[in-house]
């Protein structure tokens, strides 16, 4: 599969990221080699097996629903945002 | 030329559980300050996990088996990629390849049945409150758990849809899964709707219409698109497919730039979320824990109640569960009391948050039936049953006190008539009626009405009239 420079500025451009063209540039190149280094797995004949989503076989693990105390309060899980304003997250006005 | 409308909703419903979906913190947010009702994995603090919440797959299973689907034995959760503040994660946790409902249908009052093509639980998005150069984020919405309902394009008409959402608004809350405070945000439409020449096979493009939260929204969208968009056809132009926003202040739609501008999702199976694999026998017994629903009153009270006074008490499952207790011959009776109070408009839905008792619903109907009370004095009654002064009293205790008992007793009420003939000022009216004029009954009744202070049985006291007269 070839990336080339547009799929890594679209990718970029889902993510928020502003890449300058060297980034891009070298972002393409190690995203190349990973696809390409993947794509060993292709060789593989996959037919009539179903994908696996995990390999731990186990299904239905579920909780009560019951409110437990919070381990991290308010304050400390605001103290990690960058800025913040009337016990909320201060973000750059988006639309 | 003549434009077939065709609409599909997609609607998203809170589930009530006492936690999120994937953390142990309190859904209920209502009246709490920001940001108070959040986990570290809500945060999406690194090596948080998430935890799968039984009762929300519990209540799936209910609302699926209210919309008459299947319940899909196996089912898992999906990432679905997005970047905007809303989601600390950069995604948001649902079901796209294995929902956990599918296929089903909701018929409307109208008898129109809207196909639903498969609901799905997933996460929801926190609070973003915009200023003018900044936003400001509250997470305490995060992962509170959503169904999505997913229908097939069967609706026609912006009625359908309105009637379709509030369908789907009740059986949600007969089925217990939600509070169903759409003024909260409980329950929220996204509307597509398209139009097409009568008789064409494709349908046309569609718009997206999102995030309404009434139905009077959904039905005022709903005409708004119709009417554009086969104008935009009629001038002989396309309709340019997007998404829009509504504005109920405007009465229109416009283009939204919103995070879905890149549709571009890139979904993966979630890893850390093992899949959900439910027996026949667990979806058999919560399917068992439904209640009546409003088809199974439709069905049962279609003889009994009229159509339209039915229609205004479906809104109100713990009324319907009451009706439903009263012996077979008051339903009608006590039905029709409690449309009358709901239609007139001082009195709202919180009104009935506290209902009066059985006892006291059959103890009133009985002295009705019993012509003790009037239907005025009847309905009077009633009101007083909800009264916080008069509660608990009974309604003949009430009646008693205000004094409505009706006199149906003959000797008691043919001794009020004498008096009322022998006032000198009735002599003309009953010389009048003797002469064959009959409408002045009316006036000699009302005498003995007053006379009675409004106790007097009205049609016993013509029939002892017209006795005595003849």
């Amino acid at each position: 599969m070839e990336i080339n420079r547009e799929d890594i500025m679209h990718l970029g451009d889902l993510s928020d990221f502003d890449l300058s063209g060297n980034e891009a540039e070298r972002l393409k190149e190690d995203l190349t080699g990973i696809i390409k280094y993947i794509s060993q797995l292709d060789e593989l004949d996959t037919e009539g097996v179903e994908p696996t989503y995990q390999v731990f076989e186990m299904e239905n693990v579920w909780r009560d629903d019951e409110i437990k105390p919070q381990e991290a309060s308010r304050e400390q899980l605001l103290a990690l945002t960058e800025e913040e304003k009337d016990n909320q997250i201060k973000v750059p006005r988006i639309l | 030329m003549k434009y077939i409308p065709t609409i599909g909703i997609e609607c998203h419903v809170q589930l009530c559980t006492k936690t999120k979906l994937f953390s142990e913190v309190d859904n209920d947010a209502r009246g709490k300050e920001p940001n108070s009702c959040v986990s570290p994995v809500d945060y999406a603090l690194p090596g948080m996990l998430p935890r799968l919440n039984g009762e929300a797959v519990r209540l799936a299973v209910l609302a699926g088996r209210a919309m008459n689907c299947e319940i899909n034995a196996y089912s898992r959760f999906d990432r679905k990629h997005y970047f905007y503040p809303d989601s600390p994660k950069g995604y948001q946790i649902t079901q796209f390849y294995h929902p956990i409902i599918g296929a089903g249908y909701v018929e409307l009052p109208s008898g129109t049945k809207v196909r639903i093509e498969h609901a799905h639980l997933e996460g929801d998005a926190g609070k973003l409150t915009h200023f003018d150069n900044y936003s400001l984020v509250d997470l305490n919405r995060v992962d509170t758990p959503l169904i999505e309902i997913v229908s097939m394009p069967d609706i026609h008409s912006a009625k359908d849809a309105h009637d379709y959402c509030k369908e789907l608004w009740r059986l949600m809350r007969y089925a217990g899964v939600t509070y169903g405070d759409l003024y909260n945000g409980n329950m929220r439409f996204d509307v597509n709707t398209s139009v097409a020449p009568e008789g064409s096979e494709k349908l046309g493009t569609r718009t997206e219409v999102k995030n309404l939260n009434s139905f009077k929204s959904v039905e005022r969208a709903v005409e708004y698109e119709i009417a554009r968009q086969t104008k935009v056809l009629e001038s002989g132009e396309k309709v340019i497919q997007q998404t829009l926003g509504w504005s109920d202040a405007t009465g229109k739609t416009s283009p939204q730039r919103s995070k879905e501008v890149a549709a571009d999702y890139r979904y993966m199976p979630e890893p850390d979320l093992p899949p959900i694999r439910l027996s026949n026998e667990f979806i058999e017994a919560e399917s068992a824990k439904l209640p009546s629903m409003p088809a199974d009153y439709r069905k049962k009270f279609a003889a009994v109640i009229a159509g339209d006074v039915l229609e205004v008490l479906l809104d109100y499952p713990e009324l319907m569960k009451r009706l439903d207790k009263l012996d077979e011959e008051y339903i009608k009776t006590i039905a029709n009391l409690f449309a009358s109070v709901l239609l007139a408009e001082e009195k709202s839905a919180e009104y009935l948050n506290d209902l009066p008792t059985v006892a006291e619903l059959t103890e009133l109907a009985e002295m009705n039936k019993k012509k003790e009370l009037s239907s005025t004095a009847t309905k009077e009654v009633f009101l007083r049953l909800f009264d916080p002064q008069m509660k608990g009293r009974g309604a003949k205790t009430i009646a008693k006190e205000l004094g409505l008992i009706q006199e149906n007793d003959l000797g008691a009420l043919e001794a009020i008539v004498d008096v009322v003939l022998a006032k000198p000022e009735t002599k003309k009216a009953q010389e009048d009626f003797r002469n064959g004029e009959e409408k002045v009954i009316g006036f000699l009744v009302g005498q003995v009405m007053r006379e009675s202070h409004g106790k007097a049985n009205p049609s016993v006291v013509q029939e002892i009239l017209r006795k005595k007269l003849a």
